[in-house]
């Protein structure tokens, strides 16, 4: 079972690839529950747990490859079909009580909408793709999770209540994100969180969460500082230099700027840790910061931008992407990245109607942003520099999760995406959830296939001769004659190429359960519990409709901790 | 039915000597016959004539091995007239009988540039196509005196000895892709770069060799025709050698 990610150990228990969700007949009581459908050993089937019988399976496929295909082509809507065309089921939430209900995965003129029908609340529709086409051949993307050296719940009652994570849960963290307070200097009306300005977690309990990172994943390739405000915890940078260790990759301040660009000595001490910085920047005028970040901070986010750049700190962007508000600002935050090249990557969220802020957010579920319409935008206002078709699936989340590009940088300063001269079909293990490829042997044996092609097709390829000139640039850079430091080799690596993300959080309209049972993208918490970020988001934070949404009864509210500093 | 039927091979110094017979060889048993030469025109001529004899087509270029860009027309041409190289012998080569003392860096420079950065300019030209096309058959000529402590001229047991590594290296690296790389390492044989081997280390090659003889062109040749054929499917990374058991 191979992870495509961060490739710890293999779950050598279950070896079978993850596809979907879908009802079936329990083996033992022959009621229908939720099962898994999984491949393995080239076959299919359905993995059952049952409240009554426990955990089941039951093959129902013995050509695993024949099933995706069908089941990719059961999107294909037949001619003279106007109505709703029926892909697949699977278990969302109510938006109004919040409770499981199923979902059917209707595609609609192109679009996919879950359908559902609450027997207390009544029906409600939601948009979760605005291309039926890409989100039905995402599936084809799937593959095996990695286990984590330990889980922290056990299969009790089933996805999504045994949460944090049980085994049961289909993906490793690839990326942890550590809420370290819940204190922010500003109030955001698309804020995902709930913060209750209460806690700043304290150094032990942090240096604690990183224990059990550590203990529970070997190694992270990244770690996510969060928030609230990050940047208001009296300790930060004692935090960021305890999370600087071995076995993390990547520690990255996850930050809205504001404390970057007014006080530059934080800024050189940040730079000083090592860390990474994630800012948050959604746009550029005034009515933008205005409408998604409460107030005007066109002046602040230029001051962190001239902070990052003078001090040449490694930057994810981190734009949050709202119908009506900002999506016209897509090209140009393109732009920008691709301008400097201490901005190593770009980070799209359609926005997710849920927390404190985003919970209370005016929208419309049914008429939103969601992957496929960034991506659009961006081919529309780049004027093609990046294009659809150089986006992809990443296939060690939930295929519907995250999109993602990377980009090679030429000689002369230029980008191009890699789809443009790699098939990431083919080369499924150069899809990663990380900012920049790793020097691992699955990603170098690729690389040099990749290399070969384009040597071989190098006048049919775009810019083929620049390709080989660049690739062969970054072999001198990341392998010179005098062996590099890890540190530096590290930095090497991310100066070859940038990469585009972008990742759909979902919220009580969109919520697809499936996703959530493979999310790797999870919260580590103070009692040693490692919540996937959506399931948190949703069931547990307390926020899902804004502030004092009620918890499920199985909800398990964050820990509040003393208030230091 | 030929071991080569519907191929087309690429022979580097193929107007004269070993490359010569390999040409011959490889069209004897169906390939068409793409050569270069550097000098020679009647010989390139001849050689192409024995080639058309055999019901073969011929093409001869006088291109050098270390013209890049020359190189580079002539597989495009190769290309477009035959669809692509199958078969590539890496022959380019010379001898010349100076001991160390008396070597200039010119001769060290010309030798390893013709036998070394020849083969690895040729290879590059021709490897597109066998990578795009998922197959192909490389053969490198060495010698003997690149893997056998021997009197040999140092330029020259160098060159060949390093032509032994570009085969393992490259067989590594383009493996994946169906091509085989292999090497024959002959041993003296009775005319090409031994002709002007002095009397007294001839002799001494037949004191040590088996089968008491000089080894003749078309028996290297004839074993560049089995690694380029798809009887030779595993055998790959390997130097075969052929002198007769010394």
């Amino acid at each position: 079972m191979e992870c495509t990610t961060c490739g710890p150990a293999p779950r050598p228990d279950r070896p079978h690839t993850f596809l979907a969700h879908e009802p079936a007949p329990c083996p033992g009581c022959a009621e229908t529950r939720e099962a898994r459908v999984v491949l393995r050993d080239g076959k299919v089937f359905h993995l059952i747990f049952c409240a009554d019988c426990g955990p089941g399976e039951a093959q129902i496929a013995d050509d695993a490859a024949a099933y995706v295909k069908a089941f990719v082509a059961r999107a294909e809507v037949p001619d003279g079909v106007v109505g709703d065309h029926l892909f697949k089921t699977t278990t969302s939430t109510c938006p109004g009580c919040l409770a499981l209900v199923e979902a059917r995965v209707v595609i609609r003129r192109g679009e996919v909408f879950f359908l559902k029908d609450c027997a207390r609340c009544g029906p409600s529709e939601a948009l979760v793709s605005e291309d039926a086409a890409y989100y039905a051949r995402a599936y084809a993307f799937a593959r095996a999770g990695t286990e984590p050296l330990a889980f922290r719940a056990a299969v009790e009652h089933g996805c999504p209540t045994d949460c944090g994570t049980c085994d049961d849960h289909e993906q490793h963290t690839c990326l942890p994100i550590i809420e370290v307070t819940d204190h922010c200097n500003l109030e955001c009306p698309i804020c995902i969180v709930d913060n209750q300005y209460s806690t700043h977690v304290d150094v032990a309990t942090f240096a604690r969460i990183i224990d059990g990172l550590v203990e529970a994943e070997g190694q992270c390739e990244s770690v996510a500082i969060s928030g609230g405000e990050p940047t208001s915890h009296p300790q930060i940078l004692e935090l960021l230099r305890i999370a600087s260790r071995p076995e993390i990759g990547r520690v990255v301040l996850i930050t809205n700027g504001l404390r970057l660009g007014r006080d530059r000595a934080f800024a050189e001490a940040v730079k000083a840790t090592g860390a990474y910085v994630g800012l948050q920047l959604d746009g550029f005028t005034a009515d933008v910061h205005e409408k998604i970040r409460g107030r005007d901070l066109v002046a602040d986010k230029d001051a962190a931008l001239c902070a990052l750049k003078e001090l040449a700190i490694p930057t994810q962007l981190i734009f949050v992407a709202t119908l009506g508000v900002n999506d016209h600002q897509i090209g140009q935050v393109v732009d920008l990245f691709l301008s400097e090249p201490h901005f190593l990557s770009l980070n799209f969220q359609p926005v997710a109607f849920t927390g404190h802020g985003g919970g209370q957010f005016a929208h419309d579920p049914t008429r939103r942003l969601t992957i496929p319409g960034v991506i659009r935008r961006m081919e529309e206002q780049t004027g093609g520099r990046l294009r659809y078709t150089d986006f992809f699936p990443l296939p060690c989340s939930h295929p519907q999760c995250v999109s993602l590009t990377y980009l090679l940088r030429l000689n002369d300063g230029s980008h191009l995406p890699f789809a443009r001269f790699v098939d990431f079909e083919r080369y499924t293990t150069l899809l990663r959830s990380s900012a920049t490829l790793p020097s691992s042997p699955d990603v170098e044996d690729a690389l040099e296939e990749v290399i070969h092609e384009v040597f071989a097709r190098q006048d049919e390829v775009e810019r083929g001769p620049e390709v080989l000139a660049a690739l062969r640039r970054s072999l001198d850079e990341m392998f010179p004659a005098q062996p590099l430091p890890a540190r530096e080799a590290f930095r090497a690596s991310e100066r070859q190429s940038k990469s585009i993300f972008l990742h759909h959080y979902m919220d009580r309209h969109d919520f697809d359960l499936e996703r959530l049972r493979k999310c790797c993208h999870h919260y580590p918490q103070a009692d040693g519990r490692i919540m996937p970020a959506c399931g948190f988001n949703m069931f547990h934070r307390g926020a899902a409709r804004g502030p004092g949404t009620p918890r499920p009864s199985w909800g398990k509210a964050p820990i509040r901790l003393p208030v230091v500093g | 039915m030929g071991l080569l039927d519907g191929r087309i091979a690429m022979v580097t110094g193929g107007s004269r000597g070993l490359g010569r017979a390999i040409c011959r060889v490889l069209a004897r048993e169906g390939a068409d016959i793409a050569f270069n030469y550097l000098r020679d025109d009647d010989q390139a001529a001849a050689a192409a004539a024995e080639v058309e004899a055999l019901g073969r087509r011929a093409w001869a270029y006088k291109v050098s091995v270390l013209d890049r860009d020359g190189l580079a027309a002539m597989v495009r041409e190769i290309d477009e007239r035959a669809g692509g190289i199958d078969i590539l012998v890496n022959n380019a080569g010379f001898g010349q009988v100076v001991p160390l003392a008396l070597m200039e860096e010119d001769d060290w420079d010309r030798m390893l540039d013709t036998h070394v950065k020849g083969a690895f300019l040729s290879t590059r030209a021709a490897l597109r196509t066998m990578v795009r096309r998922r197959y192909g058959r490389i053969i490198n000529v060495g010698s003997l005196a690149g893997i056998k402590m021997m009197q040999a001229p140092v330029h020259y047991a160098t060159a060949k000895a390093a032509l032994r590594g570009f085969t393992e290296a490259l067989a590594k690296e383009i493996g994946r892709y169906g091509i085989t790389v292999n090497c024959i390492a002959p041993g003296v044989l009775d005319e090409g770069v031994s002709d002007h081997l002095p009397p007294n280390r001839r002799d001494e090659y037949l004191r040590h060799c088996a089968l008491r003889r000089l080894g003749r062109l078309d028996e290297a040749a004839e074993v560049v025709a089995f690694l380029a054929s798809e009887r030779n499917s595993y055998m790959n990374g390997a130097t075969v050698v052929v002198d007769g058991g010394v």
